[in-house]
């Protein structure tokens, strides 16, 4: 709207503040169709099949690790008495966390009409659901007696023995089941109008049949679009507070307890930020390689990579800053047992992780600052890398080094992962790897409609506005 | 005693039918066959290879495969039929309790034994007792796993061929024939020091019967005073104010036993400030539960002990007899202020508390130390001790050595010793008893098969029985005459020591108690009907001891063995070896016991294996490190030279050990052999008897070390020594008390705090009284008092009895994953710096600068009323009871371990893997390694029946025995009847703990009812929680420990030189009180703090108090 406004004015003002644009190059409709269309409808490129194969072999490393702890019990891994959770409640909140920027991008940047998000969001909310589903594993299969974990569920039996609704873990239970089903929903919606586009294209039966059913007999009409706005409307809606709901939620595992190194006030809006952080994080991991191998410069610009850093620099900050206040505050308390849990941290056995944490996730996105630093590709890819790793190492900082020295110095311990816990791990970057590259093979990674309604072409008073192509794809006008 | 079932003869007439050829044939394998209920070699294990393989069954609690489901255990025969009537006292599911008692070498412990269903499954003090409190000990506690321990000997073994057992009878009658006919001439029976009159009197009548037989007498670890021939001295600690403790472990289950524990800790009772409490000195080269407990303790080199004896002595005018026409040379006290100082303090207190001060010495010290003492306790102290003569005595093990060696014997015949393994070295025994079963015949009497049993060394092995399976008698520590009483008929059909001593003097040998009741009619004369029926109910005699006490005094009358006066000074390069029982598996006996190889040592904490334990300074001067490193202790292996032989051991370094002096406790180092099936016992540790000759048993000077480069894993379950400062345990002076009768409830993050306002309401008890609502009956709380808590670790083992609490083995110990409910902590505390310790091997040198203090905590759940654990439990397995129980339902566990990580005091234990459904070295094959249903089934047998055994996955911790709770609250409904009278009597439940203490430190009951035992505990002003500023609301709390320092005063300044240390670890009141940034602004130290390292503790926060004025 501010651009439209903006424009309108002073031919002198149009020409100075005017944007960048969302798709380069005077992209048509035409274009966006045939291009993201084309990824799926064109044959398999052989570098799919080489990422591809690795990530379904290790993905299906997944069934023997988890099968193992499952018949043998959880001293497969490696924890012990005074550390009762290490990497597998750290994997969960890694993927967790980064199953918050999807919803982000969908959700909030859409009503806060944020336009860019348009060429990111379809691939950053499949990368959630991916990054939940992963997430989700370790909660499940972490307990001793995984067969008797439907006693989570809200069902009284016929002892009426409810769940104890004091339990922040019941909480995570409910937070992050309601929002996986609101994101697939809003995913799912989000599909129907390009998943329509697909079956229209479609030049076999197969296809015309799958995307037909998942299209749901769309038919671009003008009642459709209404009621899709407002389905997308009310999803953005729930959604949001979702984002931030659940890494809260998350915290509380934490927050809620006594553990020095836990029992932290900062944690829910630190933890929200760090997953928002490590979400964008992610999103740039597989998209540059993905704008990279289909060519999708043109729609995602330099501005979106620059605006992504941007974002990464921020809650990167704050982060750093949560790092700060912790120990700040460990100090301030007067309490020695915090004092010495964070003391700890980062002097203690664990001081690596510790540095780990903190050169990657304060440090290394400090070169976002620099403008030529968040247009360099390279530079952008290895920071998220870094981040992704430091994100990791937040969550076993957090976890490991406040459980393995508490309160009672007698019962201190250490913590060291088996081949189980590290294999587990990496088999969910396989299964999250599989489900991605199925994902841009099978179904349209860039929203195509979304992209139309953001073309210079789309919007009349743009400078970059031709009307040689006519106006037929008119709907996402239609406020 | 198997019960062969006689098929019945085939009919005379018809046709004969047959059920095999082997039948047919009517052949002797057939009819052997018939006879062993299974196959040859099917209870042998032939696997032989590592010592976790060994591990594949847990101890006792799982059987042999073979044995069959249930075969060995059976009822009495004469209840083997299901009774139509049963018996009154028999209700099926109802523990019925039997009094018996334990043999130990030094006196007896009486028991009460629980049995279900004709099993035992429990064992506890006898509380009828009046000298234990009813406290009992480890080797009490863990020896109902013996019991049904899969390893022991089963079968008679004549020349490595197992026979039928039915042939027990024929071979002990040919050998009674074979005595007859010899007079016994060249007979040799070697025995345990078992203390029983039963087998003195058939002693006496071998050796009427046989005058010319030989009866020897060893018990490994109490070879000195069977070489000096002393009477036992039973000091009486209860008369005794001022203690000196010359190397004198009196409060283990040994030297000391229940009777000292008790009246030792009776004197710590301190209810009130300025209640009398006793006084401690200990001189000891390493920490013992005795010098833990210490008030004031020096460290010194075992070897010196005796020229501290004598410089004492001199101190006190007292004469030293001298050796070899040499006196005993004195410490330099000129050189050493801090012994000066310290010894001057001491003999000034000795002298003021004449009458009511003792000094005992331990039993490896040489006979002359035993002299000098005796002479002080006459003279100066006059120390309340008596003394007990030996039940009987016989040739000791030297001597019977030299009878073997002289070819003079050609039957011996050992009684449940294993002389293979623990006789003196220089005795070359293994070589002796070989010569013996090729000339002759060795015959062995064994619980199991072991050393001593293997072929060529023994002709015929046969089985023993346990102590819970047969008859007999035997002596407590002060001579009381105990009984024995077979609670079952014996598993595996063994004979015990008493039917072997029987049986050679021509007595048949039966199930019944004939000889001991003949013994006992001898001692209580007349008509014993009624008195042996007391005698058995009660499980002692309360008539006239045995064996009248010694005149006090007469100690000294002994003529000692002459010793060496060692004149080479200490030093690195020759160092003295320490060699003693062990805390676990005592002289080997206990090594293939599951629990007590589990059991952390109370001073290292190690488990699983024994370490040759050094001082700090001595492995800095060698070299030697033992570092931890990702949670595992990686110890140097050493090479000790001693006694001309060497020994592979590694080292463990613990605080507060005398330089240029190594300890090392025998019982290890068993290596597994086809013969014998020690799967717990093998492969672990070091057998220091390898380095024990008969002339220097217990401690050998003259010792090298060389490093051998290789590297050791110990299983050590507390890595970290230091508290850190943070006022866990909390302890002050006897003048602190008074000065500052609460001053345990203002220490660390107490002495900060403003007094938390909780919104936490307990809806069923607030602030002592019952709410409104619905008034529960009882409210469950538990009082643990420090200061006569001696760490002995019989909790641990009574609780993990009670609860059916499964042992995981060492790898899973070293994972950090054991599980005992109940675990003592062990902190040291150190106000000086350790690494200033100066150079040098001196005496003088080495006391300047340690002062490590050392302190126990028994941790447990402590059933917060505000649980962190609760609240997290995503499933509602943990909930507290209206009682005040926090109470775990298991079947509801998922086990999200939650709870355990949300526990301050981390006492929640997780099974990682199904440590009872699987073989120990096979966790990680999961459903591939199964326990073969016949194990698991052995296990339920030792198993209570009242407590659930958990599976993999869920979550267990103590429950403040649940099940005793609820079985007083039936019982108390059932008397109560129709009457509202169903509050359970105080003290009428015991937690297995409380029941086990020796030192009577626990204390359960009813916290609701003002009068009951624990609030009085807790109404003292000792009473603190640990943690409080967390609001937990712990319903376990602890009296703070006490020290009482000698405060004698010489001039301006104190005399004893360490009086600025003592009771202070946690911060105590009144030293530091103007130090309090510098205590709390430290950050801990950082990572590599170990036990080798004690930190520094900071004081407490409080203005200082000049409690007795020690300022």
């Amino acid at each position: 709207m501010s651009q439209e406004t903006l424009t309108k004015g002073d031919p002198e003002i149009e020409d100075s503040v005017i944007r960048v644009p969302l798709v380069l190059n005077n992209r048509k409709y035409n274009w966006v169709t045939e291009k993201i269309c084309g990824i799926v409808e064109g044959g398999t490129p052989l570098w799919w099949w080489i990422a591809f194969i690795p990530s379904a072999l290790l993905a299906s490393v997944s069934m023997f690790t988890i099968g193992y702890l499952i018949s043998t019990g959880v001293g497969v891994w490696g924890l012990n008495h005074p550390v009762g959770w290490a990497w597998d409640i750290t994997n969960f909140v890694f993927w967790i966390g980064i199953g918050h920027a999807g919803t982000l991008i969908s959700a909030i940047l859409f009503l806060t009409r944020q336009k860019w998000r348009t060429s990111i969001n379809r691939a950053a909310e499949a990368m959630t659901l991916f990054a939940v589903m992963c997430a989700g594993i370790f909660p499940a299969v972490h307990v001793g007696r995984v067969w008797m974990a439907w006693y989570l569920a809200p069902i009284p039996n016929s002892n009426a023995i409810w769940p104890n609704f004091r339990s922040p873990l019941l909480w995570d239970v409910f937070a992050v089941s309601t929002y996986f089903t609101v994101s697939v929903l809003f995913w799912y919606v989000g599909l129907i109008p390009d998943l329509a586009t697909l079956r229209d294209r479609a030049t076999n039966k197969f296809r015309k049949m799958a995307y037909g059913i998942a299209a749901m007999g769309w038919r671009g009409a003008n009642r459709h679009w209404h009621n899709y706005e407002k389905a997308y409307l009310v999803l953005a809606g729930i959604s949001t507070p979702l984002v931030l709901s659940v890494h809260t939620v998350v915290s509380m595992d934490f927050a809620t307890s006594v553990i020095p190194g836990w029992h932290t006030t900062i944690f829910p809006p630190y933890f929200v930020a760090g997953a928002i952080f490590g979400g964008f994080a992610m999103v740039l991991t597989l998209m540059l390689p993905a704008r990279a191998l289909y060519g999708l410069h043109d729609v995602i610009t330099p501005k979106h990579i620059d605006n992504m850093a941007k974002i990464i620099l921020l809650t990167g900050t704050i982060v750093g800053y949560a790092y700060t206040m912790e120990f700040f505050i460990a100090w301030y308390s007067g309490n020695f047992f915090e004092q010495y849990a964070f003391f700890n941290r980062a002097t203690g056995v664990y001081w690596w992780a510790y540095l780990a944490m903190m050169s990657c996730n304060v440090l290394s996105p400090q070169l976002f600052w620099f403008k030529a630093c968040r247009h360099n590709v390279y530079v952008v890819f290895a920071v998220c890398m870094f981040v992704n790793a430091g994100m990791w190492f937040e969550r076993f900082v957090i976890i490991v080094t406040s459980l393995h020295r508490d309160f009672l110095p007698s019962s201190w311990g250490y913590f060291s992962p088996t081949w189980v816990d590290i294999w587990t791990f990496l088999s969910t970057f396989g299964i999250f790897l599989s489900l991605f590259l199925l994902f841009v093979r099978f179904l349209p990674m860039i929203a195509i409609s979304e992209v139309k309604g953001v073309l210079p072409e789309s919007d009349p008073h743009s400078p970059l506005h031709h009307s040689e192509t006519g106006h037929q794809d008119h709907g996402k006008e239609a406020h | 005693m198997k019960r062969v079932f006689q098929h019945p003869e085939g009919p005379v007439t018809g046709k004969k039918y047959w059920r095999s050829l082997e039948e047919y044939s009517d052949s002797a394998e057939f009819k052997q066959w018939l006879d062993r209920e299974f196959p040859d070699n099917a209870s042998e294990f032939t696997d032989g290879q590592s010592r976790r393989s060994f591990l594949k069954l847990m101890g006792a609690s799982m059987a042999l495969a073979g044995i069959g489901s249930l075969a060995g255990c059976r009822r009495p025969e004469a209840y083997v039929v299901p009774l139509v009537k049963t018996p009154e006292w028999m209700v099926p599911g109802r523990a019925l309790l039997y009094a018996s008692a334990m043999p130990r070498r030094r006196g007896a412990q009486p028991l009460i034994v629980t049995t279900f269903d004709g099993r035992p499954v429990k064992i506890e003090g006898n509380n009828l007792y009046p000298q234990s409190n009813g406290g009992s000990s480890t080797f009490a506690q863990a020896s109902i796993l013996d019991l049904y321990d899969p390893d022991r000997s089963k079968t008679l073994i004549v020349e490595g061929v197992a026979k039928s057992n039915s042939e027990i009878k024929t071979i002990l009658e040919s050998l009674r024939n074979q005595l007859v006919a010899s007079q016994g001439k060249d007979v040799l029976v070697l025995l345990d020091e078992a203390n029983s009159p039963t087998q003195a009197r058939l002693v006496r009548e071998l050796q009427k019967q046989f005058p010319q037989i030989n009866i020897a007498v060893y018990e490994p670890m109490m070879l000195a005073e069977q070489l000096n021939n002393a009477p036992k001295a039973i000091p009486r600690f209860e008369k005794a104010d001022v203690i000196l403790s010359l190397d004198c472990d009196f409060l283990n289950f040994d030297e000391g036993g229940l009777q000292s524990i008790k009246s030792f800790t009776d004197k710590r009772r301190v209810k009130n400030p300025g209640d009398p409490m006793n006084r401690l000195y200990v001189v000891e080269n390493r920490y013992t539960n005795t010098g833990a407990v210490a008030d004031h303790r020096l460290r010194l080199a075992a070897s010196q002990v005796i020229n501290f004896a004598a410089t004492l002595a001199q101190k006190l005018g007292v004469a030293v007899p001298a050796v070899n026409g040499k006196p005993v040379p004195l410490l330099d006290l000129a050189a050493n202020s801090f012994l000066n100082r310290w010894l001057t303090g001491l003999a000034k207190d000795l002298q003021a508390n004449s009458g009511k001060a003792m000094i005992v010495a331990g039993a490896h010290q040489p006979a002359l130390v035993h002299q000098i003492v005796a002479a002080i306790n006459a003279s100066v102290t006059a120390a309340p001790q008596a003394a007990v003569a030996s039940a009987f005595t016989g040739l000791n093990i030297v001597q019977a050595a030299e009878l073997i060696r002289s070819g003079k014997i050609s039957t011996l015949i050992i009684a449940g010793g294993n002389p293979v393994y623990n006789a003196p070295n220089d005795l070359d025994w293994t070589n002796l008893q070989k010569k013996v079963a090729s000339i002759g015949k060795v015959y062995r009497l064994g619980f199991h098969n072991d050393e001593s049993s293997e072929k060529g060394l023994a002709n015929i092995q046969l089985p023993m029985s346990h102590f819970l399976e047969t008859w007999g008698d035997t002596l407590s520590e002060d001579g009381t005459l105990l009984s024995i009483q077979p609670m079952i008929l014996p598993l595996f059909g063994g004979i015990s020591t008493t039917q072997l001593l029987g049986a050679l003097a021509g007595f048949a040998i039966t199930d019944g108690p004939e000889l001991v009741s003949e013994t006992f009619k001898q001692v209580a004369g007349g008509d014993i009907t009624s008195a042996w029926k007391k005698f058995v109910h009660d499980g002692f005699y309360s008539g006239a001891r045995i064996a009248a006490p010694v005149a006090a005094g007469n100690v000294a009358t002994v003529t000692p063995v002459p010793v060496q006066i060692d004149t080479v000074p200490l030093s690195p390069q020759s160092l003295e070896l320490v060699i003693m029982a062990d805390y676990k598996v005592d002289d080997g006996r206990y090594s293939n016991n599951g629990w007590m190889q589990e059991l952390p040592d109370p001073i290292t904490k190690n488990t699983w294996g024994n370490a040759a334990l050094i001082s700090q300074k001595t492995a800095n001067d060698l070299n030697l490190k033992s570092v931890l490193e990702k949670g595992i202790y990686q110890s140097d292996v050493i090479l000790i030279k001693a006694n001309g032989k060497s020994l592979e051991a590694p080292i463990l370094i613990v605080p507060g050990h005398a330089d240029n002096s190594i300890s090392l406790s025998v019982g290890y180092g068993r290596v597994a052999s086809d013969a014998h099936g020690l799967r717990i016992a093998s492969n672990l540790g070091a057998n220091a008897y390898a380095l024990r000759s008969s002339t220097n048993p217990y401690i050998t000077t003259g010792v090298t070390v060389e490093k051998t480069g290789k590297r050791f894993d110990l299983a050590i379950t507390q890595e970290h020594g230091s508290m850190e400062g943070r006022a866990l345990v909390r302890e002050g002076t006897v003048e602190d008390f008074v000065a500052v009768p609460d001053f345990a409830k203002h220490q660390g993050m107490d002495a900060h705090i403003p007094e938390n306002i909780s919104i936490h309401k307990n809806p069923y008890f607030e602030n002592g009284q019952h709410s409104s609502i619905r008034p529960p009956v009882h409210q469950w709380g538990m009082a643990i008092d420090l200061n006569t808590c001696i760490g002995c670790n019989t909790c641990t083992i009574a609780c993990q009895s009670e609860n059916n609490i499964p042992i995981v083995g060492k790898e899973q110990v070293q994972n950090g994953r054991e599980m005992h409910w109940l675990r003592i902590d062990r902190y040291f505390s150190s106000k000086r710096d350790a690494s200033k310790i100066p150079l040098g091997s001196n005496l003088d040198e080495v006391i300047e600068l340690d002062d490590t203090e050392m302190i126990f905590q028994p941790m447990a759940c402590v059933h917060c009323e505000n649980a962190p654990c609760e609240t997290v439990c995503p499933v509602n397995a943990t909930v507290h009871s209206e009682e005040g129980l926090n109470v775990m339902a298991y079947n509801r566990c998922i086990g999200t371990r939650y709870c355990a990580n949300n526990c301050p005091y981390k006492v929640r234990r997780f099974n990682f893997f199904d440590y009872n459904k699987r073989p120990l070295d096979s966790l990680y094959l999961g459903p591939l390694a199964d326990r073969p249903r016949e194990d698991i089934e052995m296990m339920k047998l030792r198993s209570n029946p009242n407590v659930t055994v958990r599976m993999r996955g869920v979550m267990e911790k103590c429950t403040y025995c649940v099940q005793r709770i609820e079985t007083a609250k039936i019982d108390q409904k059932v008397k109560a009847a129709a009457s509202d009278n169903i509050k359970v009597p105080d003290q009428t439940i015991t937690t297995a703990c409380q029941q086990a203490c020796p030192a009577d430190a626990i204390v359960f009951g009813d916290i609701s009812d003002p009068n009951s035992r624990v609030s009085e505990w807790k109404a003292s002003g000792r009473d603190y929680s640990v943690l409080s500023y967390l609001n937990t609301k712990p319903r376990t709390s602890y009296l703070a420990r006490l020290r009482n320092p000698n405060l004698m005063k010489e001039g301006a300044g104190f005399i004893m030189p360490d009086i600025d240390d003592v009771g202070k670890m946690s911060g105590g009141v009144g030293h530091h009180g103007g130090d309090h940034s510098a205590a709390h602004g430290h950050a801990p130290e950082g990572e590599h703090a170990h036990p080798t390292t004690p930190a520094v503790q900071p004081a407490g926060h409080r203005t200082p108090v000049q409690g007795g004025g020690n300022h």
